[in-house]
């Protein structure tokens, strides 16, 4: 019962916040203070691994994951020799033969999805673990990561600096996101992050804007409710610490439902919702998905239709 | 011969240019480890794009890669046995083409106790294979050449060393490592495999400590010829534990069979080595026949007259004349090959070969920008023959971290890549380490009573229907799955979890069945533990949840 009350009250709030605002009069896609002074604090240890960023490098696996898994769902193999069963081959046929027909379709995907070359947008992106990740891809022409925290962005450049594959496909810039001039992006990504700013509707338009006809956005925030405050503030932040301290605030936290309200009032026609996953942290096992999406984290992918 | 295109032979004179140059692996060692996880990131879809450079002091294109085209008459005597698991990688996984004329299936071990006679054979179809180690580096060799890769791509440094290995930014082990060639060459790599044995320099770099203890013994290795007259009744492996240590004979094709003889102390090893080959081949029949108090009388016979043409003759003539006796006594003569190896009459010419033994496992088997296999990261008894097929465990646990970190976008150097290998290898090693260890130790010693209770052991374990063996096979998920839905009625649900990374050693069950309707918890698990009374006793951890579909269905919403 109190989980129903405490979501309501703030849910309603949540909803005007992302619904409100049609004229933008300012620049409403900066940061607050707090939240800047914050990431500044954990910038120069966001690469430990081992440190406090430990479940957030973890959690990008994960990233990474859902978006291999969305982006192999929107490529087909045309090559004719591969034949996919229908059925569950695999229950059916000797293991080698299974094995060999699982590895032909995945190399075939990737190289369909080489061809593609996405140009990446990371709003938010820290210390640029994700933009990193993105970069490697074979199928990602180039990322441009953006934030806020200036801290931040010196130590996403000086690190990608470590490693010359990443030469020429990635960029930083300490810049709002409605200065990024570009709106020709295959690939925008705001992974937790709409958690962070006061006006997660204004991001959200802004990206949408970035992104060209047929591109995929991809969001990731954490649903408000008890799961969540017991899991990543509780949890995380007061009794494990796993998580730093004051990275999360309950009332920032957005429902999927909220955002997919958001899509379909604002964008009705252009929009289509392509996969949701929730997401949860095992000690054990690091982050696995969960087909309970209106609980704890999740994982979203939004095309944007012509 | 197309193995310029892959190995490149080095120039005396190697111009210095301008600062190191970059690769994405380094694998220094080009032992059955290194080359096969050259061939594992070259063969892979997803790895191949990284440039990998292999670095090893010997000449790999004349020694090594010509064993294939050119195998010599006699078999070499690097022999080590391939678990069914480990040559499933190499020629499903790798496709790699081994020599199957030079290899030997064999069908269980026989083992014996010197010292009470007590006896236990192990029976299993194809349970290992006896394979030369140069087999498998040719072929890997091979399979690698066939790639027909661009030096831009791959590339052998053979017949040089690593002199130095620093960090590239002095104190940041993140820092990709510049590994210093003895031809002046550099190299600056993303990842450095220490593929380079106990002594690895990789090793000393990586400052990871290893555990261990030497065991001082020696073990020797040799080739024989057995005595093609005798019948081969049985093509299985034999073991005996003799006072000085356990001696092992195993099939080769044709008349050909490998030897390791493992005995404490130096003088002992190096008497053996030194022997002529005639009168070692006769003390070889003598070790899995005759009694310890006989062996001790030739070893002193021998030793104070080394290599007197005359004391040779007259060892020789008593060994023979002692195993006949044994022979007479049995009731009949089929026995004679039931119960001994087959005769040996010679071994074949510098096949014998003897190095100390240690146990030895690194803490961890990678830090930033380094991973450790093979006897790098581990070296053990060749008693159970697990050395060679940890090692293939570790490549292929490496280069899956490799594939699944470069799916996710990692830096495949870095610590978040290839923690998954090492969370997934030690655990393995780890088991197999201290069975091997225990093993010896168990039969390193003539204390009485541990003797008796050991041979009581074997006595009793030949006396029971042949068990699975822990070393060979281990229970899986799977095997209690299985189980638990064909032993307790009405199985709605059951997950199995092994917490032990797959060892078989912990395990985390789930069952939900209507069967558990009105009991209580004792009696649920129970029921369960009575229909797993088998697989409990061999798992260190065991703990389960009972549910019934009521239940589980408020649980699982």
């Amino acid at each position: 019962m109190i989980r129903t009350a405490v979501g309501k009250t703030i849910s309603a709030k949540q909803c005007q916040k992302l619904t409100t605002l049609n004229v933008i009069r300012f620049k409403t896609t900066t940061a607050s203070k707090d939240e800047v002074d914050h990431f500044k604090q954990l910038a120069p240890s966001w690469w430990d691994t081992d440190g406090s960023q430990r479940i957030l490098h973890k959690m990008n696996l994960a990233r990474l994951d859902f978006i291999r898994d969305t982006l192999n769902k929107t490529v087909q193999v045309k090559n004719p020799d591969i034949f996919m069963p229908g059925y569950n081959y695999k229950e059916f046929m000797p293991e080698s033969i299974s094995h060999t027909i699982e590895n032909e379709w995945n190399q075939s995907l990737a190289q369909e999805l080489i061809k593609k070359q996405f140009k990446v947008l990371d709003i938010g992106c820290g210390g640029g673990i994700l933009a990193e990740s993105m970069a490697r891809q074979p199928f990602v022409k180039n990322v441009l990561g953006i934030d806020l925290t200036p801290e931040c962005i010196t130590v996403a450049k000086e690190h990608a600096k470590q490693d010359p594959a990443l030469d020429g496909k990635i960029e930083y810039k300490e810049i709002a996101l409605e200065d990024v001039k570009g709106k020709n992006y295959d690939i925008v990504t705001c992974f937790e992050m709409l958690e962070h700013v006061d006006k997660p509707g204004d991001i959200l338009e802004h990206a949408w804007r970035r992104l060209k006809p047929e591109g995929i956005m991809f969001i990731s925030t954490i649903n408000r409710d008890l799961v969540s405050w017991f899991t990543t503030i509780f949890m995380g932040e007061e009794i494990l610490r796993i998580v730093p301290r004051g990275t999360h605030h309950l009332s920032k936290y957005i429902n999927a439902s909220e955002i997919e309200e958001w899509f379909q009032r604002k964008h009705s026609r252009d929009h289509k919702l392509l996969n949701l996953k929730g997401t949860m942290y095992i000690p054990t096992q690091g982050w696995v998905e969960h087909n309970c999406t209106g609980i704890g984290n999740y994982f979203m992918a939004v095309k944007k239709l012509r | 011969m197309m193995f310029g295109r892959v190995i490149r032979r080095q120039l005396a004179t190697v111009t210095k240019s301008n600062g190191p140059k970059l690769t994405d692996v380094l694998i220094v060692g080009g032992g059955p480890a290194g080359l096969t996880l050259a061939t594992a990131i070259k063969t892979s879809p997803i790895l191949s794009g990284f440039k990998t450079t292999l670095v090893d002091s010997q000449n790999l294109t004349d020694r090594v890669a010509k064993f294939y085209d050119n195998p010599p008459k006699e078999f070499t005597n690097r022999v080590v046995s391939l678990t069914p698991k480990s040559k499933k990688f190499l020629t499903q996984t790798l496709g790699v083409p081994l020599m199957h004329d030079r290899i030997q299936s064999y069908d269980g071990l026989y083992i014996i106790d010197g010292m009470t006679d007590a006896r236990m054979a192990l029976d299993k179809d194809e349970m290992l294979d006896m394979i030369e180690i140069l087999n498998i580096q040719a072929s890997l060799l091979h399979r690698l050449n066939h790639l027909n890769l661009p030096s831009d791509s791959f590339e052998i440094k053979e017949e040089v060393k690593v002199t130095n290995i620093e960090s590239s930014v002095k104190g940041d082990p993140k820092s990709w490592p510049i590994v210093t060639l003895s031809n002046g060459e550099q190299y600056k790599t993303r990842l450095l495999v220490g593929a380079d044995g106990f002594n690895s320099p990789v090793k000393k770099f990586s400052g990871i400590t290893t555990r261990g203890w030497p065991y001082d013994t020696w073990g020797m290795v040799a080739t024989m010829k057995l005595n093609p007259l005798s019948p081969f009744a049985r093509l299985r492996g034999w073991q005996r534990f003799l006072k000085t240590g356990p001696i092992a004979h195993l099939p080769l094709p044709g008349d050909n069979a490998t030897l390791v003889w493992s005995t404490k102390g130096n003088d002992l090893s190096q008497l053996l080595v030194q022997l002529d080959p005639k009168v070692f081949a006769s003390m070889v029949n003598a070790a899995f026949i005759l009694d310890d108090a006989d062996m001790d009388y030739y070893y002193k016979v021998l030793g104070e007259n080394p290599n007197d043409p005359a004391t040779n003759e007259t060892v020789i003539e008593d060994i023979n004349q002692r195993i006949n006796q044994v022979r007479d006594s049995l009731r009949n003569d089929s026995l004679i090959d039931e119960q001994y190896p087959p005769q040996v009459i010679d071994i074949v010419d510098k096949t014998r070969a003897r190095f100390p033994l240690k146990l030895s496992h690194a803490d961890t088997y990678c830090s930033d920008r380094i991973a450790l296999v093979g006897d790098a990261a581990h070296t053990t008894h060749p008693l159970a023959g697990q050395g060679l097929n940890m090692g293939q465990h570790d490549v292929e646990e490496l280069s899956k971290a490799m594939e699944k970190g470069t799916l996710r976008g990692l830096d495949i150097g870095s610590l978040l890549c290839l923690e998954p290998f090492w969370a997934e290898s030690y655990p393995f090693n780890n088991v197999r380490l201290g069975m091997a260890d225990k093993l010896h130790k168990l039969y390193g010693t003539d204390f009485p009573p541990v003797v008796q209770l050991r041979s009581l052991g074997l006595q009793i374990t030949n006396n029971i229907e042949p068990r699975d063996q822990p070393i060979i096979d281990m229970l899986t998920e799977e095997d209690l799955r299985n189980k638990i839905s064909t032993t307790i009625p009405d199985v709605y649900n059951v997950i199995v979890t092994d917490l032990s990374y797959g060892c078989g050693q912990s395990f985390d069950v789930v069952v939900v069945s209507d069967i558990f309707q009105g009991k209580n918890k004792l009696q649920r698990s129970r029921l369960v533990n009575s229909s797993l009374k088998e697989e409990i006793g061999s798992i260190h951890a065991f703990s389960c949840k009972c549910y019934t579909e009521e239940e589980w269905a408020k649980i699982v919403i």
